[in-house]
């Protein structure tokens, strides 16, 4: 094995995994480095995302989902099941399943594409060059005329809540639970608290989510985010907003937290206690004093638009620089960074990104918010179609929700939409999808939508920023 | 010959204009919604 690359990839996530595929497929001879193992010592490829983030708690989103759907829907559909019960190790086990399929698709990816894996901690070294300290100890050197850092994130602990993987979790504890908590506290109402809550939620934990902000999912658009907490609140997620965390102790097999509010200090009880505050980018021990590559004052590193850091051949992209943590972001930033070292004039739209929260309905989102709108002082329209009206959402009982889209008043270009409802992360794509193309409201208000599907809901949204739905009482419009 | 979104092919049948003489903005040159708003508020009313 040569020790001298084109392009060392640090990190296999999905930043840094899709980064060296792409290189590797523009013909860049490509190494990527991974401390992660499995039990058997095996490099484990795909970073967070496949091993304890997107496709993990996916795979319990999804069960837990089809539990509740027999638990509480099956019977107005008249079919009659016994009350049915949750086997947690053989969910586990499926889930596991899944992502040793996927990590190991992506073992065959490399294979085919001839990218080199190679097992251990990688360090970027002047040059560049990347030190890799391997799991015995071992210290070799990469010669690389190019280097990439895609080394990711890891979840914020908090001092008064200090992780003892037992009792008190983070999201990679939160997606092992071996049965069921009785009482289930979660420190942070963003998309991991809330997906992890909603998970043990539906298999029958008594959820409390205590979150500091006092504004629900201040990221999304306001109406979407209260019409969310309204659902999330009839599911039966009890979410304490404006509420300080102060101290959790575990004492018999129990975490007493206590927190603060505008009304006082409390107390709460749960069986288990997930801290899902937030994630920071994993940077320390990455750089060697002289590496050239700078940090900012939040730990991410530094990098222009096109991910280049201050060191000339050293890229950065994924959960380690700025923007939002994504992996559809990451990715994207990967295949830039690789076509950019491959000599192509390759960028990416960082207005039109999509995020999802999968929770049951799901929140979407692609481009600016109403309340974003406003504080820029851009003249918008708004047109909200409500799932209730949906013929396709009410034929399968899905019908809490709406689309909302928001279009620029003077020229009608689509500025934005968010949606809460069933199967809004494909809704919201088919916008993004507009959005990149520049589309009008109009454009998309005369597209013909298949009938019945969900997506007729994005299609009337569009006809209501005009004033023209077929299926609502349009607002009435000024002028 | 220029591509269009259904918006800017309405406004352009519409008003009678020609689509070659349209700047497309968007992606691969495509004319939008917008382009054709932009290029009625600039070019003179044809008599």
């Amino acid at each position: 094995m040569s020790d001298k690359f084109d392009v060392v990839v640090i990190g296999s996530g999905p930043a840094g995994y899709v980064a060296a595929i792409k290189a590797a497929q523009l013909g860049l001879n490509t190494a990527c480095v991974e401390q992660w193992l499995d039990d058997k010592g095996a490099v484990k490829l795909g970073g967070t995302c496949l091993n304890v983030g997107c496709i993990p708690s996916k795979a319990l989103l999804d069960t837990s989902h089809k539990y509740v759907e027999a638990r509480d829907h099956f019977a107005e559909h008249g079919i009659k099941v016994k009350a049915p019960a949750i086997d947690v190790g053989a969910m586990l086990k499926r889930k596991d399943k899944i992502v040793g399929q996927l990590t190991g698709g992506i073992a065959g990816l490399f294979k085919h594409n001839g990218v080199t894996p190679i097992e251990g901690r990688g360090k970027v070294l002047s040059g560049p060059r990347v030190e890799v300290t391997n799991s015995k100890g071992e210290t070799s050197v990469l010669e690389a005329s190019n280097v990439i850092i895609a080394a990711g994130s890891v979840p914020v602990e908090i001092p008064p809540a200090p992780i003892d993987n037992e009792y008190i979790v983070d999201s990679t504890g939160a997606l092992e639970f071996s049965e069921v908590p009785g009482r289930l506290g979660v420190i942070g109402a963003g998309v991991i608290g809330l997906e992890l809550g909603s998970v043990w939620g539906r298999l029958g934990s008594e959820v409390v989510v205590l979150e500091a902000l006092d504004e629900f999912l201040p990221m999304m658009d306001v109406q979407i985010a209260k019409e969310a907490g309204k659902i999330f609140k009839k599911q039966g997620l009890d979410i304490r907003l404006g509420t300080r965390v102060t101290g959790a102790e575990v004492k018999d097999g129990k975490v007493t937290v206590t927190y603060a509010t505008s009304d006082g200090d409390h107390q709460e009880v749960f069986d288990k206690l997930i801290v899902a505050v937030g994630r920071r980018p994993r940077s320390e021990e990455l750089l060697a004093s002289d590496s050239g590559v700078s940090l900012d004052e939040r730990g991410f590193i530094y990098v222009d638009d096109y991910c280049a850091t201050e060191a000339p051949h050293v890229y950065a992209v994924g959960d380690v620089v700025r923007g939002p943590m994504l992996a559809h972001k990451g990715s994207e930033e990967g295949v830039m960074v690789a076509e950019r070292i491959a000599g192509k004039p390759a960028q990416m739209n960082y207005d039109v990104i999509p995020s999802v929260i999968y929770t049951h309905p799901e929140v979407a989102a692609v481009g600016k918010t109403e309340q974003q709108l406003k504080s820029e002082g851009v003249e918008y329209k708004s047109g909200v179609f409500p799932f209730v009206a949906s013929g396709r959402a009410l034929a399968s009982g899905d019908s809490d929700g709406m689309v909302k889209m928001l279009a620029d008043t003077e020229t009608d270009r689509i500025l934005g939409c968010h949606i809460v409802g069933p199967s809004a992360a494909d809704l919201v794509q088919q916008v993004v999808i507009a959005m990149e193309f520049g589309s009008s409201a109009e454009d998309l208000a005369l597209t013909v939508f298949g009938h019945p599907t969900l997506s007729e809901a994005v299609h009337e949204a569009a006809l209501a920023v005009d004033g023209h739905a077929i299926h609502i009482a349009n607002r009435k419009k000024r002028k | 010959e220029a591509v269009m979104g259904p918006a800017a092919r309405q406004l352009v049948e519409e008003h009678k204009l020609d689509a070659t003489k349209i700047e497309g903005t968007g992606k691969g040159g495509r004319i939008t919604k917008e382009d054709v708003l932009k290029h009625l508020k600039e070019a003179p009313k044809p008599s």
